[in-house]
């Protein structure tokens, strides 16, 4: 015991006294935030990104002064302007975002989507309104006519409760999903790898048979796992609290405020499918470097590990748009994909607690037995050098006693 | 100390120690000598417990070897290396503790032997900046840092200048002076013949001969002779009191019949050469290695 905890303390040491965790420990809240707040907020106030440049808008158009007080309600910076030369001159210049002139929009990048969009509607809207008061018909009751009546939305929620939902809600979740799927996705290849080398320097570095003269092969493999795995917590464990600090007592100066998911149970999900994931793919990682001969090959190796990480990364918003689907029912119960399906379930709408149980429990039981077979292959596979070795000799060092 | 009973170890259809059986006597530096690929590293490695054998055993202190043992037992591995970013300080620190040595203990040991190797100074410097010799020294110093009762050093010398090599040699006997057993393990039998005591020869998975180094040189050596000459020296292997010939680059070692004298060598070899140098000399444990392996076993040395 002893022993392993000598190991697992030299190995942290090792992951977090070095220049690239470091970075990492740092940047990594902005980068947390830069994911999960920046996309909502951008989407909803375009102006954010900065340079909330003004439209111009020819003030001899029909209809230019009711233009600009439409766009201006959008929080757009409008400028009403005589010369259309001087106007396309400013527009050139980057002054200014776009020049409207009648039906017409002039720019300069072509990509404001958003703009193109409101100006779109506001234009049209404007004519319709034209050819209605032209047609003589009671603009009153055509507008009664043509108006679309707008679908509410109500999550009903466990215990009795309703809550009004709306497209906003749905992008506030989605964004925080997929920062959450990122983050863990992320992290649980970047802790995987870390492992994954760690173990092949053993054999290159050829420590492996000095340190097999003083610990079992099983010591190694799991203080190793144990070891990075802790320097990975106290990451994780800084990232999450720096960001909640961040948004907590600078957000306000920022306009940035949390999503409602953000919450500190879903963080609490989110932390224990990390640990759980993490001793999964550590031990899949460290079982592939042991048979690996370096780290190219290891790369090589390393792919179906990295194929069901990837899975619910592309399933994300079937996913998310149905929890309750047998796709996503199997995926979250599933050890190798459950970590990520199950923690967005949770997060969309709490799935059955038996299934939250089945899911933990048959990650647990995965990671153990993966841990268990990575020893052994660890035990064979690591005296192995100049030799590639393939999956049916690997097999093979599973059965050895 | 440590006894190996009939220890077999295949891998695959490769058989790579073949029914090998010895007895380490306390406080003997232990010769473990054969050409490369003879098994040596092998049966270290079962002795380490880090191969299983596939049959047979291996007794330390008379009770079947377990990891418990790792403790007494110190070793430096042909494929050796340490952690590049660690600095000399913390991996020796690092592998006592794991030997299961309290701290304060660790840092006065750590200290004497670096400075028996005159390393004092190089305690903060990382193994990635330490000369390939340091390193070995470093490594030298792991295996022996937890004072261990058995050590086991596997190719000590491997790509050492030869004054490194004589420094750990010297290391070596110091330490089965101070009562410690030693296995050395080396295909460079002017090493062995140095320092060891009692000698095991293996070829092919198996047991060539052993014993004392002293009891081997009388019971498997032939008078030999040293010879240097100008001229062809081709006919001496024809000669009728010649058993064999080998040719060095600056001399010819001629092993005699048994029962012929040297006087009959000297007299045929002086008729037709011009002799600058004629000793008679103990047989080598080399050729006393080749003459019982072999002539496959001759390739395999060089």
């Amino acid at each position: 015991m002893s022993r392993l905890r000598a190991i697992v303390r030299h190995e942290f040491r090792t992951a977090a006294a070095n220049k690239t965790f470091v970075v990492m420990t740092i940047l990594g809240p902005f980068l947390i935030l830069a994911v999960t707040l920046l996309p909502g907020l951008l989407s909803a106030n375009p102006a954010a990104l900065g340079g909330n440049k003004p439209v111009l808008i020819l003030e001899s158009e029909p209809f230019a002064a009711q233009t600009a007080a439409a766009l201006e309600s959008t929080a757009r910076p409008v400028r009403l302007v005589a010369d259309s030369d001087e106007a396309k001159k400013e527009v050139l210049g980057g002054k200014a975002a776009g020049f409207l002139a009648g039906r017409v929009l002039y720019t300069k990048t072509g990509t404001d989507a958003v703009l193109y969009g409101t100006l779109g509607s506001i234009v049209a809207a404007m004519e319709r309104e034209e050819k209605i008061v032209r047609s003589g018909l009671d603009p009153v009751l055509l507008r009664t006519l043509l108006e679309t009546p707008e679908l509410e939305v109500v999550r009903l929620q466990q215990g009795g409760g309703e809550r009004k939902s709306g497209s906003d809600e749905f992008l506030s979740i989605m964004f925080t999903v997929l920062g959450f799927v990122m983050l863990l996705y992320m992290t649980i290849l970047l802790y995987g790898q870390m492992i994954g080398r760690s173990v092949v320097l053993e054999k290159t570095s050829k420590t492996v048979e000095i340190m097999l003269s003083s610990v079992t092969p099983r010591e190694l493999m799991y203080g190793k796992i144990l070891g990075i795995g802790l320097a990975g917590i106290v990451q994780y464990a800084i990232w999450i609290g720096v960001s909640l600090a961040l948004v907590k007592f600078a957000g306000p100066s920022l306009g940035l405020s949390l999503p409602r998911e953000v919450s500190s149970s879903n963080l609490g999900w989110l932390f224990l499918f990390f640990i759980l994931a993490f001793f999964l793919y550590a031990s899949g990682y460290a079982a592939i470097a042991a048979a690996s001969e370096d780290e190219h090959h290891l790369g090589q190796l390393a792919w179906p590990l990295i194929a069901f990480l990837i899975v619910p990364v592309v399933l994300i918003s079937p996913l998310v748009m149905n929890p309750q689907s047998p796709l996503s029912v199997g995926l979250s119960i599933f050890p190798m994909t459950s970590p990520i399906v199950m923690l967005i379930r949770i997060m969309v709408s709490p799935p059955p607690a038996w299934q939250i149980a089945l899911c933990i429990a048959l990650l647990a039981a995965t990671a153990w037995g993966m841990a268990t077979a990575a020893a052994r292959i660890f035990r064979t596979g690591i005296l192995m050098t100049g030799k590639r070795a393939n999956f049916k000799e690997i097999s093979r060092w599973l059965r050895i006693r | 100390m440590l006894e190996v009973i009939d220890i077999k170890k295949s891998f695959g259809a490769a058989r790579a120690v073949d029914g090998v059986s010895f007895r380490v006597s306390p406080g003997s530096i232990f010769g473990l000598i054969g050409p490369n690929g003879a098994g040596k590293s092998t049966i270290i490695r079962m002795i380490m417990n880090i191969l299983a054998p596939d049959s047979g055993s291996i007794l330390f202190d008379g009770v079947p070897l377990v990891d418990g043992h790792k403790t007494k037992i110190g070793y430096l591995p042909e494929e050796r290396g340490l952690y590049r970013k660690d600095t000399v300080d913390e991996i020796l620190r690092y592998l006592a503790e794991l030997k299961g040595m309290s701290r304060s203990a660790a840092r006065a040991s750590i200290a004497l032997w670096l400075a028996r190797f005159d390393l004092a100074d190089r305690g903060k410097a990382k193994i990635s900046e330490l000369s390939k010799g340091m390193a070995q020294k470093v490594q030298f110093i792991a295996s022996v840092v937890h004072d261990p009762a058995l050590v086991l050093f596997d190719e000590p010398f491997s790509g050492l200048d030869p004054m490194s090599q004589e420094i750990l040699l010297a290391a070596m006997v110091e330490l089965k002076n101070a009562g410690k057993t030693v296995i050395f393990s080396t295909h460079i039998m002017e090493h062995a013949e140095k320092i060891c005591s009692e000698i095991f020869m293996v070829h092919r998975g198996r047991e060539v001969a052993s014993g004392k180094l002293s009891e081997l040189k009388t019971k498997y050596g032939r008078n030999s002779v040293q010879l240097e000459f100008d001229g062809d020296g081709a006919f001496l292997r024809d000669l009728p009191c010649v058993e064999s010939v080998i040719p060095y680059p600056r001399w010819t070692e001629v092993a005699l019949n048994q029962g012929s004298s040297a006087q009959e060598l000297l007299a045929a070899a002086s008729a037709r050469l011009s002799l600058r140098r004629f000793e008679l000399m103990e047989p080598s444990l080399h050729k006393i290695f080749i003459s019982l392996a072999g002539g496959s076993a001759e390739e395999a040395i060089q």
